[in-house]
């Protein structure tokens, strides 16, 4: 045995015994098996003598796994969302790590790589688009669209579908990438007319990519490796990175009272290394690399943010306003878009309706009633102001009893609801006079 | 001999002001073969079931073969009870229904074997030993049953009902078998039941209950001669109740009252409906605002009273019962 | 003096509490309140929990909350309907198998289980990819008549799914009412003139019908808290959805959530507790001892080809879910096509592979966890049947809760109760012990159970034990040797339901599992789906599992009828 043992560390000096490496570090991980299977077997080959131990959950699950079991909680949490690693540093269930690495730039666009505080770290970019079917798309004889105004054409009407962005941290990154690219009245504004066209709200990540790759729907706004990944996977689908995206990077923390802390700063190092890195680029994974040199080994049409200064670069991404207002947009597109979702699109179709009508017959009255209509079905409930204003916004986060807020959450919720019904139903009456006008 | 006697003292049973048995005392010899009768309600089967031990008496006791058994599970009681419905078990063969209480006792495997086999045979059922108990006629699971009680040798013998569920010339047929199964090994046996004819047949003694009370107690014979009062009277047979010159009431039974011509005789009636019933005619007279009935033996070459007619009825008072009202 | 002289009287029927009923009891209500009531309390506390201590507040807010008054409105029409059209597909169906001789028998006994044994996420997604807005039929039927039907749209697609999943519940209900009834009830009815449509009306239905009103009110009940497929339809104004994403969005602890749990609670147990009341005192089949069923005739030719038309409709809409799967395994890449683009058994072989695992954790959990609801099951329906242990009732009360119980409550409720405990001898959490899985499984499969035993125990006459007793044999000897061996058939079936529920369910699972080693085959199956690439091997996996628990299955079913064919029918 022992002679062995020692040859093992002689070819191998970083390996765990040298280093005093735990046996075992445990991952609890949103990631699909695709990805954390071949980062388990390379790290156990690097390190033998350390065995991976993932524990697969979706976002939601994990966070609140790693929140039940503080008195032995796993290593290491690995996931996309930065929300849910937000929500983890918030609530002190992390640990600030400083990676040893070299090599890796300060920002992705313009996004920080790690979190500044430290406390995690991003391993792989991605950033948010549009993934369509090309069967779906060529039997109902539609244009692949490319931004996002794109998807607010009436010819994709019941064609589109999103995750909510209460239930998904990257759509939620999506939702806040408008708001401040076009601002707050004229962001809200998009994301309702693109509601119109949306033929479903999924309350999973994935079920949008699913969706658009067994052609239930052709058009879906994902993260890019989802569509990245089932193109490589032979799927006909493609993808389109529209101008307003941010790239964000998808992220790894090291569990506050981390059992095996050796084992799992190793195991961050690892994924920030070279070998760690180029593990992205298969075909099944087909992530965005945060180590710039690792896009040398690529295939060619490989989307490289580091050389293409137009990905995510158009916005400047506050992440303190993001932060601030960050429960209370989620609880109101939940309002005022996934559950009035068929009061919204029966507006908006009865204002697609009367559209056509009109650009074959212009008539004034009805352009003037259907503008009325536009801007009912497009308003916001809350102003921007407000929506910042932490007295309201606090009422949204996690109460705490040191920090009471006035307003309950539930008033404000009921609020947006009875707008929103409200507003739908009155701009779908504008609508139809305006076709009748229009006759 | 075998067996031993029961002793039922002073016992009471029942929930909250429902009593189901109230103040109960009786014994039953060794040897003897007793039966409790009385209409559906009147505790019968509920005695039955506190002898065997399904269940503790609010207050008095039980004794078998001298021992205070109140409080002993039905387990440790050895007492063999025959349910209304057999109770055989679907699941195992006749043979290993026999066996299972000798298995219970841990006799050894040969005993088990040679007492099954005896056992069956005692009732006429020695090649069903493999049989399933669905695979037999409701005589033959009777016996079965039968069979496995008789097997540990009880101290007792309880029979609920044993032939309700059987038809009617069966249950002549078994009610015979059963007094000689009886008189042959001689256990002392308790048998409830709600038919007196029944009871008549088979018991030595009996008792007659009802609403939780004991009527009266004896020979059938003498219960049937010398009731107690009207119930007992009425229960074992149909009985005229005629007021007694001085308080009380005569029971006449059917044939103890004879016809006369009208005018004579103790009372006079008028005849509503003469029955034929082959050895005998029964006739309801109208006496007062009271129907009676007679019975008279048919002869041949007799003409009996026509509906309308009137009669007389006499009867003898020395050799008739008188019940307190 | 008269109490006195009452009390006096009492005695006890055969059925006072003996030290070892006490301790059963004991036992069962130990389990129940550690790994039931503790843990859900723990959840459900937050819906009352203020700034400042206790308030009700929050119920105030969910009454006065509009969306949350159409959720509830919703989610009572869903289940209705789903109850409606499970009614339309089972009643057939039970009175085709009661009445009539003919070969479907076996196939619609098969069918009663078929649809119960499928994992809820991947079944949606293969009903997506034959009933959805673009899945074979309507591609078929746009491509030959130019047009769509929306099987799987908004409220009418959860009615639709809810529908076929759960009718086998009535179906078996009714099915087990009509075989107690006795032919002879039918022929005396005939006898005094009634026939044909009387017939069913007057004799048939009432006596069928306590069957029939246990199996709705379960159809009812377990729509209404179903969450797998409106979350999968997208339908999202119910409340479990509702409950759902706001129990389990990050970050929010928000106390609607659990307001709107508690209201599903306290709502689905009222709706059993109608159903039973519905049926006190009406519950004829235990009077009927061992009925013989109606009495079977022969279907004429027409009516059989009516009979088998209908039957291979139901079929293949039961079984669409399978079939979607079946070809999910097999294809290549199937996208906006009727069939896979092209077969393979490449999928089959990466899970053989990797994922045997997989499937011995599974038969190992949920044989476990069905070996510890019958265990229970039986003395519960013991201690409420055939002893007077002060609070039977309520054991019997409580362990009906987890019908109504959310997977996600109970698995959070779980993690939050015994994370902190480490198991014996170790630094493992006990909350990650594999066996707290088994635990959880079996706590909320336990009312399947219990019904199940609660009934074979109801079936099986007092007499039949008291006959054993007289003869030496003490309560112990006597369930060993007596009862438990007459209810067989009644464990068997509630063994059955709840391992094959347990094998497929999977919010409890996703909280529970830590260790990809221990993980069952509903885990796997998730984790594969999550990735393009995966949706392959899991439906391959999905596909062993279906056939795993569907043999399983059928082979005790196998075994409780050569048993019930060995015993026949007895004492009449």
């Amino acid at each position: 045995m022992r002679p062995a043992v020692i040859a093992i560390c002689a070819v191998l000096p970083m390996a765990a015994l040298a280093q005093g490496l735990e046996p075992r570090v445990t991952i609890v991980t949103s990631f699909p098996k695709d990805l954390t299977q071949p980062y388990a077997q390379a790290f156990e080959k690097a390190h033998p003598g350390t065995k991976v131990e993932v524990q697969n959950r979706n976002t939601a699950a994990a966070v609140a796994f790693i929140r039940e079991t503080q008195s032995s909680p796993p290593d290491l949490f690995w996931a996309s969302a930065p929300d849910a690693f937000e929500v983890l540093k918030k609530n002190r269930l992390l640990t600030a790590y400083k990676p040893k690495s070299e090599g890796i730039p300060a920002q992705v666009g313009s996004y920080p790589i790690h979190d500044p505080a430290g406390f995690y770290m991003g391993f792989a970019a991605s950033g948010y688009g549009i993934m369509f079917n090309t069967r779906y798309l060529a039997a109902n004889k539609l244009a692949a669209p490319k931004q996002w105004d794109d998807l607010k054409k009436p010819a994709y009407f019941g064609h589109v579908g999103i995750s909510a962005p209460s239930r998904s941290g990257t759509t939620h990154l999506t939702v806040e990438t408008i708001l401040q690219g076009e601002g707050w009245a004229k962001g809200w504004a998009t994301l309702l007319e693109i509601g119109g066209n949306l033929a479903a709200v999924s309350d999973r990540s994935f079920g949008v990519p699913d969706a658009v790759n067994s052609g239930q729907y052709g058009v879906g706004i994902v993260i890019d490796f989802f569509a990245l990944s089932a193109k490589a996977s032979g799927f006909p689908v493609d993808f389109v990175y529209p101008e307003l995206t941010t790239i964000v990077p998808a992220n790894i923390g090291i569990v506050a009272n981390a059992k095996n802390p050796n084992a799992a700063a190793a195991f961050v190092e690892f994924l920030l290394s070279e070998v760690g890195q180029e593990i992205l680029l298969d075909p099944k994974i087909r992530r965005l690399p945060v180590r710039p040199t690792t896009y040398a080994k690529a295939p060619a049409d490989y989307p490289n943010p580091f050389k293409d200064r137009s990905l995510g670069a158009r916005v400047k991404f506050d992440a303190d306003l993001s932060e601030a207002r960050y429960e209370l947009v989620n609880s109101l597109y939940d309002r005022i878009v996934t559950f009035r979702l068929k009061e919204l699109t029966e507006a908006w179709k009865a204002i697609h309706a009367a559209e056509t009508r009109l650009a074959a017959k212009p008539n004034a009255e009805a352009r003037a009633l259907l503008t009325e209509a536009r801007a009912k079905v497009t308003a916001v409930p809350i102003g921007e102001t407000e929506a910042r204003d932490p007295a309201i916004a606090g009422a949204f986060q996690e109460k705490r009893k040191d920090k009471p807020v006035p307003v309950r959450q539930a008033e404000y919720e009921e609020r947006w609801d009875a707008h929103a019904k409200r507003a739908y139903a009155e701009a779908k009456t504008l609508a139809d006079k305006a076709a009748q006008a229009a006759r | 001999m075998s067996g031993s006697g029961v002793a039922v003292e002073a016992v009471s049973f029942g929930y909250g002001q429902a009593r189901i048995l109230d103040d109960v005392s009786l014994q039953v010899n060794k040897g003897e073969f007793f039966a409790f009768l009385g209409p559906s309600g009147s505790g019968k089967t509920t005695l039955l079931r506190l002898i065997a031990g399904f269940g503790t008496p609010g207050s008095g006791r039980i004794l078998i073969g001298g021992r205070d058994v109140s409080r002993v599970p039905p387990w440790r009681r050895n007492v063999g009870m025959v349910f209304q419905n057999y109770a055989l078990w679907p699941h195992m063969s006749v043979g290993a229904n026999v066996a299972f209480g000798l298995e219970q006792r841990r006799r050894p495997r040969a005993e088990i074997q040679a007492r099954v086999a005896a056992a069956l045979d005692l009732v006429g059922l020695a090649d069903y030993a493999d049989r399933r108990p669905a695979q037999l006629s409701g005589g033959q699971q009777q016996r079965v049953a039968l069979a496995r009680t008789l097997v540990i040798e009880p101290d007792v013998l309880l029979l609920d009902e044993p032939l309700s569920n059987l038809d009617a010339q069966l249950r002549v047929e078994m009610r015979a078998e059963l007094v000689a199964l009886q008189r042959k090994i001689g256990l002392t046996t308790i048998y409830v039941t709600h038919d007196q004819e029944e009871a008549n047949a088979i018991a030595d003694r009996m008792a007659v209950l009802d609403q939780g009370r004991i009527r009266q107690l004896g020979r059938p014979i003498e219960l049937y001669d010398r009731p107690a009062d009207a119930f007992v009277a009425g229960f074992l047979g149909t009985a005229n109740l005629i007021p007694a010159e001085g308080g009380g009431r005569w029971v006449l039974r059917p044939q103890d009252i004879t016809l006369v011509e009208a005018g004579r005789g103790r009372l006079r009636g008028r005849v509503v409906q003469a029955e034929f019933l082959g050895a005998s005619v029964r006739h309801r007279i109208a006496v007062g605002d009271a129907v009676l009935i007679v019975d008279e033996p048919h002869r041949l070459g007799r003409a009996a009273p026509q509906a309308g007619a009137e009669v007389g009825l006499d009867f003898d008072p020395d050799r008739s019962t008188r019940i307190a009202d | 003096m008269t109490a006195a002289v009452a009390s006096g009287a009492a005695g006890t029927l055969g059925r006072r509490a003996s030290p070892g009923q006490i301790a059963v009891g004991l036992a069962v209500a130990l389990f129940l309140a550690l790994f039931l009531v503790l843990p859900v309390a723990r959840v459900m506390v937050a819906a009352i929990e203020g700034p400042d201590g206790y308030t009700l507040d929050h119920f105030g807010d969910f009454a006065r909350t509009a969306l949350f008054r159409e959720a509830f409105a919703n989610s009572i029409y869903v289940a209705f309907m789903a109850v409606v059209l499970a009614t339309l597909i089972a009643v057939p169906l039970a009175y085709l198998l009661a009445r009539f001789r003919f070969r479907g028998a076996a196939l619609i006994q098969t069918l009663g289980v078929i649809p119960l044994v499928m994992p809820p996420f991947v079944g949606a997604v293969a009903m997506q990819l034959v009933f959805g807005r673009n899945g074979s039929v309507n591609l078929l039927l746009n491509e030959w008549f130019g047009f769509r039907i929306p099987f799987m749209e908004g409220l009418n697609g959860v009615i639709f799914v809810e529908g076929l999943h759960y009718f086998p519940f009535i179906l078996l209900n009714l099915s087990a009412a009509l075989s107690n009834i006795d032919a002879s009830m039918e022929e005396a009815a005939q006898n005094l003139g009634a026939s044909g449509w009387t017939l069913a009306r007057r004799i048939v239905l009432p006596l069928a019908l306590p069957g029939y009103v246990a199996g709705a009110a379960l159809v009812f009940v377990k729509v209404f808290d179903d969450l797998g497929t409106p979350l999968l339809l997208n339908a999202t104004n119910l409340l479990a959805p509702q409950a759902y994403l706001r129990i389990t969005s990050i970050g929010l602890d928000d106390p609607l959530g659990y307001v709107i749990a508690t209201v599903m609670v306290a709502f689905s147990l009222a709706a059993v507790a109608a159903s039973a009341l519905v049926l006190r005192g009406r519950d004829f089949s235990t009077v009927q001892r061992g009925g013989g069923g109606l009495g079977q005739r022969e279907l004429t030719a027409g009516r059989r080809i009516a009979a088998w038309v209908f039957i291979s409709l139901v079929l293949l809409l039961v079984l669409s879910p399978h079939i979607g799967l079946l070809l999910l395994s097999l294809g290549t890449v199937w996208s906006f096509s009727v069939l896979p683009d092209a077969f393979t058994l490449a999928h089959y072989g990466a899970v053989f592979g990797q994922s045997a695992h997989y499937l011995g954790n599974t038969v190992l959990y949920c044989a476990l966890a069905a070996a510890l609801d019958v265990v229970l099951g039986t003395a519960i329906a013991y201690l409420v049947l055939r002893t007077d242990l002060p609070g039977r009732r309520w054991l019997d009360a409580v362990a009906m809760i987890p019908i109504a119980v959310p997977g996600v409550v109970l698995g959070i409720g779980m993690l939050r109760t015994f994370h902190g405990i480490n198991l014996p001898g170790s630094d493992q959490p006990l909350a990650t012990f594999w066996g707290m899985l088994i635990v959880a499984y079996a706590v909320r499969r336990l009312p399947y159970a219990l019904r199940a035993c609660t009934a074979a125990l109801q079936q099986l006459h007092i007499s039949l034990e008291e006959a054993a007793e007289s003869l030496g044999a003490g309560k112990l000897a006597t369930l060993r040797r007596i009862v438990v061996p007459l209810m067989a058939g009644g464990i068997l079936a509630g063994f059955v339901t709840s391992f094959a529920t347990a094998a497929v369910e999977l919010s409890e699972t996703l909280l529970l599992v830590t260790r990809e080693a221990d993980a069952p085959a509903s885990y796997g199956i998730y984790v594969y789906m999550q990735s393009p690439a995966g949706r392959g091997p899991g439906a391959a996996l999905g596909v062993i599992a279906v056939v795993v628990v569907a043999v399983a299955t059928y082979f005790s079913h196998r075994l409780a009828e050569i048993d019930r064919a060995k015993r026949g029918k007895l004492g009449r």
